[in-house]
C-alpha cells in the first residue's frame, strides 16, 4: 500500500486524465479528485488568496506590535514576535509547498480560515490590552507577559506537567483496565450483571471529584488518594460503555468462534474485546475527560504538584500572567494527550467502516 | 482424519421455540430421525422456513433438542466442538478481523496455527480472495463474504461439516465452480457433508442422498438416494427425472402445509 502510495506524487493523476488509470488504481485521495467537480480558474485564484490570508494577518499582527505606541509606554519583548514568527513561517512553509503540492493545498485551504481567525484573535486582543487598556491589567495581561510567563517558569512547568501526567495516567489506566473487566464480565454474564448494575446506578451518577473532602481525610497518601479518585471517575464511563459493547454484539459471532474451538479465554478476549471496542473507545475518550477534570480538582485541593497545583499557587501571588500561561499549557498538554488517544483509536478501530476516509 | 469419524444419528429430534412476544411457542422440528454415514454427502431441500437451519444448529451443538436425541459418533452432543464445523446462512465473519485472520481463527483457537497457515493462503486462493487477504469484511460483497465463511470453516477440516446455503449469494458460474471445489474437498478429506440448500440441482449434483423437509411443523417428508456416478452431467435425463421428482414431492410439501392451516 505503502508503495503505491510513493510512485503517486512522481505520476499524478489528473481529472482530466483518466488514461493514465489503466496502468493502476486511484489512491483514495485520488479517488476524491476525480470525482470532484473541476474548479474554475477564478476559483483556483480565490483559494490560493484564502490561503495567504493568514499571513496578511500575521504581517498585520507584528506591525501592530511593533509599530504603534504601548499604552503607558509599557516596555514589551520579542518573545511574542518570534512566538507569531514562529507560526506565521510555519503557514509560509505550507503555503510555499501547496504550489507543488495538491493535497497540501488542500489541506491548507481547508484550514486556512481557522488560522486567519486566530491570528485576527491576536491582533484584536492585543489592541485592546497593551494598546488601548480597553481589558485592564492585572485581569488582562497581554499575550507577551503570558509567554514570559511561561518562558520563566518553564523548568517548573515541565516539572509540573510530568507529575499531572504522571497521576493522570495511574489513575487513568487504573480506572481503564477495572471498567474494562467489570464491563465485560458484566456483558458476558448476568450473574455479574445482576451485582454490576445495582453498583452503578448507585455510584454513576456522582461526580466523581464529590469524593474528594473524604478521600483527602481517609486516604493514606494524597498521590494514592487522588490516583482513586481519577480512576474512579474512568470506572464508570468504560464500565458502561464496554458492557453496553458486548451486549451489543451479534450472537453469531459468539457461535462463530464457539464452533471453531474457542474457549472462554478466547472468547472474552478474542471475540468480546475487540467487538466492543468501538463501544468501549468512546468510554474511554470520555473517561478521559472526566480524568482531567478529577485531575485539576485534586491538584488544586489537596495534591502538592502539577498544573493545577501551579495555577493555585500563582492565583495566591497574584500572577495572573503566569495563570494565564498555565491556561495555555494544561489547554496543550490535554490536546496532545486526547490527539495521542485518537491516534490510538484509529489504529484499534481501523477495521470499521469509514475509517479510511 | 480418522475414516470412521462423522457418524451423525437423531432419534425423534423434536424443537420447540418460544415466542417471546407472543407467549406462545412454536413447534420448528417434530420427530426427526436421520442417519448420516461417516464420509456421507447429504442434501436437505425444503421450502423456507421449515426448520432447515434449526436442524443444523442442533447437529452443530448450538441448541438442544427439546425432545429426543442427537449422537455424533456414538457421543451425545451436547454444545459445540470443533469437529462439526458450520458455515453460517447468514454472514457471521468477526469484522474485526482481515480475511486471512478470520479464515485463521479456528487454527489459531485449536492450537494448529503453525502447522495450517500455508493451508490458509491455499485456501484463500482456491476460492479466487487472493487480492483480499487483508481486507476487513464490510470491504467485500456478499458472495465474496461467502467464500471465506466456507473456508473458515474448512480450513479445522472437520469430521462433519454442516453447510447452511453456503452458496446462496453466489453467481451460478461461481457457484459451479466452488460446487467442483466442494466435491475434491469432499474427496480428499472424506468428511461427512451435510448440506441445506435452495437450488435443487445444487443438491443433485452434489450428494449421495437428499432430504425432503415439509413446513410446520418441521418434519422429514421423503428421502431420494442419488446413485449416479460423479462428476455428474446437470443435463443427463437421471438429472432431470430427479430434479422433476423432487420439485414434485416439495410442491406436495406445500399443499400438505396449506390443508394444515385450515
Ligand atoms: N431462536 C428462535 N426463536 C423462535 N423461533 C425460532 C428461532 N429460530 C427459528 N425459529 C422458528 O423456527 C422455524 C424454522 O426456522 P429455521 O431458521 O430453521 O428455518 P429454515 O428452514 O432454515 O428457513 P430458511 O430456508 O428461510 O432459512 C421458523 O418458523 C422460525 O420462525
Ligand atoms: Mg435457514
Amino acid at each position: 500500500m505503502s508503495g503505491k502510495t510513493a510512485s503517486l506524487s512522481a505520476e499524478p493523476i489528473s481529472a482530466a486524465d483518466g488514461r493514465s488509470l489503466e496502468s493502476r488504481a486511484p489512491t483514495p485521495w485520488e479517488l476524491r479528485q476525480i470525482e470532484a467537480a473541476p474548479k474554475s480558474r477564478n476559483r483556483i485564484a480565490a483559494d490560493r488568496a484564502t490561503c495567504a490570508l493568514p499571513l496578511v494577518l500575521a504581517a498585520a499582527v507584528l506591525a501592530q506590535y511593533k509599530l504603534t505606541p504601548n499604552l503607558n509606554d509599557a516596555a514589551t519583548t520579542d518573545v511574542y514576535t518570534c512566538f507569531i514568527l514562529l507560526l506565521a513561517s510555519a503557514v509560509l512553509v505550507k503555503f510555499v509547498m501547496s504550489f507543488f503540492s495538491k493535497k497540501t493545498f488542500e489541506k491548507l485551504l481547508e484550514k486556512a480560515p481557522l488560522y486567519t481567525a486566530a491570528f485576527l484573535f491576536f491582533a484584536l486582543y492585543d489592541y485592546a490590552t497593551i494598546k488601548t487598556g480597553i481589558l485592564p491589567l492585572p485581569y488582562f495581561p497581554w499575550p507577551d507577559r503570558i509567554l514570559n510567563g511561561i518562558y520563566e517558569d518553564r523548568a517548573l512547568l515541565l516539572d509540573c506537567i510530568k507529575n499531572s501526567l504522571i497521576l493522570l495516567f495511574s489513575g487513568y489506566f487504573a480506572g481503564a483496565a477495572i471498567g474494562l473487566l467489570t464491563g465485560l464480565s458484566a456483558g458476558l454474564s448476568r450473574r455479574v450483571r445482576y451485582w454490576v448494575l445495582p453498583l452503578i446506578q448507585i455510584l454513576g451518577p456522582i461526580p466523581s471529584t464529590t469524593w474528594l473532602p473524604i478521600i483527602l481525610i481517609v486516604a493514606a497518601s494524597l498521590f494514592g488518594g487522588s490516583v482513586f479518585l481519577i480512576a474512579l471517575g474512568v470506572w464508570y464511563p468504560v464500565t458502561m460503555t464496554s458492557m453496553q459493547g458486548v451486549l451489543n454484539i451479534p450472537k453469531a459471532n459468539f457461535e462463530a468462534a464457539r464452533i471453531l474451538g474457542a474457549g472462554k479465554a478466547r472468547l472474552l478476549f478474542r471475540v468480546a474485546l475487540p467487538a466492543a471496542m468501538p463501544n468501549i473507545f468512546q468510554g474511554l475518550t470520555q473517561g478521559m475527560s472526566v480524568a482531567c477534570t478529577a485531575l485539576m480538582v485534586a491538584e488544586m485541593m489537596g495534591v502538592e504538584s502539577g498544573l493545577g497545583w501551579y495555577i493555585n499557587w500563582q492565583r495566591g501571588w497574584a500572577e495572573f500572567a503566569k495563570m494565564y500561561g498555565a491556561v495555555i499549557v494544561i489547554c496543550v498538554t490535554f490536546s496532545v494527550v486526547n490527539f495521542l488517544l485518537s491516534l490510538v483509536k484509529r489504529r484499534v478501530l481501523r477495521w470499521q467502516e469509514g475509517y479510511w476516509n | 482424519m480418522t475414516a470412521r469419524a462423522g457418524h451423525v444419528s437423531l432419534e425423534n429430534v423434536t424443537k420447540i421455540f418460544a415466542r417471546a412476544d407472543l407467549n406462545s411457542t412454536l413447534v420448528a422440528l417434530e420427530g426427526v430421525s436421520m442417519e448420516i454415514r461417516p464420509a456421507e454427502f447429504v442434501s436437505i431441500v425444503g421450502t423456507s422456513g421449515c426448520g432447515k437451519s434449526t436442524l443444523l444448529r442442533i447437529i452443530a451443538g448450538l441448541e438442544t433438542a427439546t425432545f429426543g436425541r442427537a449422537y455424533c459418533d456414538g457421543e451425545l452432543i451436547a454444545g459445540t466442538n470443533p469437529k462439526r464445523g458450520l458455515v453460517f446462512q447468514e454472514h457471521s465473519l468477526f469484522p474485526w478481523l482481515s480475511v486471512r485472520e478470520n479464515i485463521a481463527f479456528g487454527l489459531r483457537a485449536t492450537g494448529r496455527y503453525r502447522s495450517g497457515a500455508g493451508l490458509v493462503d491455499a485456501l484463500i486462493s482456491i476460492v479466487g480472495l487472493s487480492e483480499f487477504a487483508d481486507s476487513y469484511p464490510h470491504q467485500l460483497s456478499g458472495g465474496m463474504r461467502q467464500r471465506v465463511s466456507l473456508v473458515r470453516a474448512l480450513v479445522v477440516s472437520p469430521d462433519v461439516l454442516l453447510l447452511d446455503e453456503p452458496l446462496g449469494a453466489l453467481d451460478s458460474f461461481t457457484r459451479m465452480n466452488i460446487q467442483d471445489e466442494l466435491l475434491k474437498l469432499w474427496n480428499e478429506h472424506k468428511n461427512t457433508m451435510i448440506l441445506i440448500t435452495h437450488d435443487v440441482d445444487e443438491a443433485i449434483y452434489l450428494s449421495q442422498r437428499i432430504y425432503i423437509m415439509s413446513p410446520r411443523p418441521g418434519r422429514i417428508a421423503g428421502e431420494i438416494p442419488l446413485r449416479m456416478s460423479y462428476p455428474r452431467n446437470r443435463s443427463s435425463s437421471e438429472f432431470v427425472n430427479v430434479r422433476n421428482e423432487i420439485l414434485r414431492r416439495l410442491d406436495f410439501a406445500k399443499e400438505e402445509q396449506e390443508e394444515y392451516n385450515l
